[in-house]
C-alpha cells in the first residue's frame, strides 16, 4: 500500500488543525507522525482513515491496482488514540467479535487470537475479563485487535502510551514483526527513542505544519544543531570558569569534570579546544551526534520562534 | 439489506444483555409471586366461610351459604355479652329509634356482604308494606337489560375478547419499548464512554453499525415481550386449570387478528429502537445530557391510542392506525375491534416499512456526524439538519 498526501487542509469550528500538509508513505515502510499535542498528528490519521475528509488537498491510497481517498476498511487495522473495549467481556470475547468483524471466520479469528496472544504473553488470561487486566496488558490486547485480521496498512495512535519500559520495547519488537510481514505502519508517539528505533520514514509537526520530515538521517541534516562537543578534564573545571574561557559558547555542566560545549559551527571547534588546552589537561574529547529528542526539541524551538510575531 | 457484519454486531448486543441463568430466576420469582398473591388471596378469602347472625324476632331473613340468621330469645344485651365473650354470633343486627345497628366485635370484610343482604330484605319488606305483591317486587329488584345494537357492520362491540387482545399488545409495546429504551441508550452511550466506537468506525459503517444495534436490542425487546406473554399465559392457565379448577378454553381467541398483530408489533418496535439509537448516537455524556428524555417519545402512541380504544370507529383511532409513526399501536387495536377491509391494514403496513427503512437511514447519519463532533454534543437543530441530508459516510 502506498500513500500520497497533497497539500491537505483540515479547519474545525475554531480551530485550524492541518495547513497545508503532504508527505509520501512508501508500502512496508514504518512512518512516524511526531509532535507535541495538538500538531495535527490524530487528524491527519481521522482523515487517513476516512473519518473526516480534508477542506482542501488531496489523499491517495494505492493498493492493489486501484485507488481510494481514504484507507478502505478491509486493509486498515486501527488503533485510535481514543480508544478502548468491552471491559465486562473476556479477552477472547473481545478480540473474537471484532476479528469476525473484520471479515475472519470463527476458525481464523481463533488461530490468529492464540499466535498474538501467544506473543503477547496472554495465553493464559484469555478467559478473563479485560478490566481484570493491567492498562498495559488491555493495551496489548487493543494492538492485538488492531492486528488480528492481517491488515495492509496498520495506524497506531500513540501505541506506548501507558506502557512501562519493558512493554515499550515488546512493542517495537511486535511493530517490527508487522514490517517484516509486509503491512505498511503509521504510527504517532511521544517517546523519540522508541521512534528512532523503528521508524523509515517520519514527519515533525508543530500546529498544523510540517517542520521536518524524512529518513532519522536526513532530518539530522535538515535540522543542523549545533554541534555538542563533550570534554572531560583531569581536574575539576567551574561554569564560571568556563564562562570566562568561552565566553560566546554555550556548555552544560555534567559533573565536575566532564561538560559539554555547543559550538556555533564545526569550523569553532579547534579554536575551543586550543582555548581549553590552555588553562586545562583535557583526558578526552568526543563529538556528540543529536538524538531524535534533541532533534525534535530543537525544531520546535525553532519553528516557535518562526511563528512568534 | 442487512450485511453479515450488521448481524454480527446485533449478535453481540443480543448477547450482550441475555444473561439467561439471571433471566430464568426471575420469571420464577415472577411466577412465585403470582402463585404466593394468588395462594394468599385464596385463603383470606372471607367470603367463603358462614357466619352466625342474630337478628330480632320478627325478621323472616332467609338464610344463605354465608349467612345464618337465628332469632335469640335472649335480651339484647345478653346477646351482646355472648358476642364479646364467645363465638355464638358474628354479628348481632338490633333495631334503634331511627335506624338498624348491626354489632361486631370488629370490621372486616364480609361485613359488606352482609350490609348488601340487609339492604335487600329491607327493600323487599318496604315493598311488601306498599302492598307490592311478590311478582312486583322481584321485577323491581332485576336489573333492566339494556344492549347496544351498532348500525355499522364492521364494529366487533366493545366488550369482545378482541379488546383485551388489543390492550396485551399495547402492553406487550410497553414492555417491549421499555427493553429497548434501557438497553440501547446503555449499548450505545456506554460505547462511546468506553471508547470503543472509533475503533469500530474503521471497521464497519455507521449504517452497518446502527442495523446491528437496532436489530440486536429489537431482538431483546421481543424476547422481553415473548417471554412475558409466556410467562402471564402460564400463571393463566395454572390459575383456570389448578387453583380455580376451570376448563381452559381458547376458542375465543381470534386468529386471524393475531396474525395481523405479530407484524405491526414487531415493525413498531424496530422503528422505535431506530428513533431511539438516532438520539442516544447525538449524546455524549448520558449523565449531562437532557436527551435521554426523548427517546420516551416512543411510548406517545401507546398512550394515545390507549386514550381512544373505546371509540375505534373514531377519527382519532383512524388517524392514529394510518399514520406511520403510531400505526404500530393503533392499527392492531383497531384491527381488533373493527372488520377492516384487507388493503387497509396492509397499505399501513407498508407505510410503517418505508418509514422503519428512512428512520434507519437517519439513525446511522446522526451517528456518523454526531461521532465527527469530537466530544461537543449537537443541537437539536444540528439533528434535525443530518437527519435530512443524505450523507451516509
Amino acid at each position: 500500500m502506498h500513500i500520497e498526501v497533497n497539500t491537505i487542509e483540515k479547519a474545525y469550528a475554531t480551530v485550524t488543525a492541518v495547513r497545508g500538509v503532504s508527505f509520501t508513505i512508501a508500502s512496508g515502510e514504518i512512518f512516524a507522525l511526531l509532535g507535541p499535542n495538538g500538531a495535527g498528528k490524530s487528524s491527519i490519521i481521522r482523515m487517513l482513515v476516512g473519518m473526516t475528509r480534508p477542506d482542501s488537498g488531496v489523499i491517495t491510497v494505492h493498493h492493489q491496482k486501484q485507488e481510494y481517498d481514504h484507507v478502505p476498511r478491509r486493509y486498515l487495522g486501527y488503533l485510535p488514540e481514543d480508544r478502548g473495549l468491552y471491559p465486562d467481556k473476556s479477552v477472547e470475547k473481545n478480540l473474537l467479535y471484532l476479528a469476525q468483524l473484520h471479515g475472519l471466520s470463527k476458525a481464523e479469528a481463533q488461530q490468529e487470537m492464540s499466535h498474538w496472544l501467544e506473543i503477547f504473553e496472554l495465553s493464559d488470561r484469555r478467559k478473563e475479563d479485560l478490566k481484570q487486566l493491567s492498562k498495559g496488558n488491555q493495551q496489548k490486547v487493543q494492538l492485538i485487535a488492531a492486528v488480528i485480521h492481517k491488515p495492509a496498512l496498520v495506524i497506531l495512535d500513540e501505541p506506548f502510551s501507558g506502557l512501562d519500559p519493558i512493554n515499550q520495547e515488546k512493542v517495537v519488537g511486535f511493530l517490527k514483526t508487522l514490517r517484516e510481514k509486509g503491512m505498511t505502519v503509521i504510527l504517532s508517539a511521544h517517546q523519540m527513542a522508541m521512534v528512532e528505533k523503528l521508524a523509515d520514514r517520519m514527519l515533525l509537526m508543530a500546529k498544523g505544519q510540517v517542520v521536518l520530515a524524512g529518513t532519522l538521517a536526513e532530518i539530522q541534516q535538515q535540522a543542523q544543531p549545533q554541534p555538542e562537543v563533550v570534554v572531560e578534564t583531569e581536574q575539576a573545571v567551574s561554569s564560571e570558569q568556563l564562562a570566562v574561557l568561552l565566553p560566546e559558547m554555550v556548555f552544560t555542566q555534567h559533573t565536575a569534570t566532564r561538560f559539554s560545549v555547543f559550538l556555533p559551527t564545526t569550523t569553532q571547534l579547534s579554536g575551543c579546544l586550543q582555548q581549553l588546552l590552555s588553562q586545562f589537561s583535557i583526558r578526552s574529547v568526543s563529538m556528540q551526534n543529536p538524538d531524535l529528542h534533541q532533534l525534535y526539541l530543537a525544531a520546535m524551538a525553532a519553528h516557535q520562534q518562526e511563528v512568534q510575531p | 439489506m442487512i450485511s453479515r457484519q450488521s448481524l454480527i454486531v446485533a449478535k453481540w448486543e443480543f448477547l450482550r444483555f441475555f444473561k439467561w441463568k439471571q433471566q430464568l430466576i426471575s420469571y420464577l420469582l415472577m411466577l412465585g409471586i403470582m402463585g404466593a398473591v394468588f395462594a394468599w388471596s385464596y385463603f383470606v378469602d372471607e367470603s367463603r366461610s358462614e357466619y352466625r347472625i342474630a337478628v330480632p324476632a320478627h325478621y323472616t331473613l332467609t338464610n344463605t351459604a354465608q349467612f345464618q340468621f337465628q332469632r335469640p330469645t335472649v335480651s339484647l344485651d345478653e346477646q351482646l355479652n355472648q358476642l364479646r365473650s364467645s363465638e355464638t354470633w358474628h354479628a348481632v343486627v338490633a333495631e334503634d329509634a331511627e335506624s338498624i345497628v348491626i354489632h361486631t366485635a370488629a370490621g372486616k370484610k364480609w361485613q359488606q356482604l352482609l350490609e348488601q343482604e340487609l339492604q335487600q330484605y329491607f327493600r323487599q319488606q318496604y315493598g311488601l308494606a306498599q302492598g307490592l305483591s311478590p311478582e312486583q317486587l322481584a321485577k323491581l329488584s332485576e336489573p333492566v337489560t339494556l344492549e347496544m345494537r351498532y348500525l355499522d357492520d364492521n364494529y366487533k362491540g366493545s366488550d369482545r375478547p378482541e379488546k383485551a387482545v388489543a390492550l396485551a399488545v399495547l402492553f406487550m409495546l410497553l414492555i417491549g419499548l421499555s427493553t429497548a429504551f434501557g438497553q440501547l441508550l446503555m449499548s450505545i452511550t456506554g460505547e462511546k464512554q468506553q471508547r470503543v466506537t472509533e475503533q469500530l468506525y474503521a471497521i464497519v459503517t455507521p449504517q452497518q453499525w446502527i442495523d446491528g444495534k437496532v436489530l440486536g436490542h429489537s431482538l431483546s425487546a421481543m424476547k422481553a415481550m415473548f417471554t412475558t406473554s409466556l410467562v402471564m399465559l402460564l400463571g393463566i392457565v395454572v390459575a383456570l386449570l389448578f387453583l380455580a379448577d376451570k376448563p381452559l378454553a381458547l376458542d375465543w381467541l381470534n386468529w386471524g387478528v393475531i396474525a395481523w398483530l405479530v407484524p405491526f408489533a414487531l415493525l413498531g418496535v424496530l422503528l422505535c429502537a431506530c428513533f431511539m439509537a438516532a438520539i442516544a448516537a447525538s449524546i455524549d455524556d448520558p449523565n449531562t445530557s437532557g436527551k435521554g428524555a426523548v427517546m420516551m417519545i416512543t411510548w406517545l402512541p401507546l398512550l394515545f391510542t390507549y386514550l381512544v380504544i373505546d371509540s375505534p370507529t373514531g377519527w382519532g383511532m383512524t388517524l392514529l392506525s394510518w399514520l406511520p409513526v403510531t400505526s404500530f399501536a393503533a392499527m392492531p387495536v383497531r384491527l381488533a375491534m373493527v372488520e377492516l377491509p384487507w388493503w387497509q391494514p396492509l397499505l399501513s403496513l407498508v407505510l410503517l416499512i418505508a418509514t422503519l427503512y428512512w428512520m434507519r437511514r437517519v439513525a446511522g447519519r446522526i451517528f456518523l456526524r454526531g461521532m465527527q463532533m469530537y466530544g461537543k454534543e449537537p443541537s437539536w437543530a444540528d439533528i434535525m439538519r443530518w437527519a435530512l441530508s443524505s450523507k451516509t459516510e
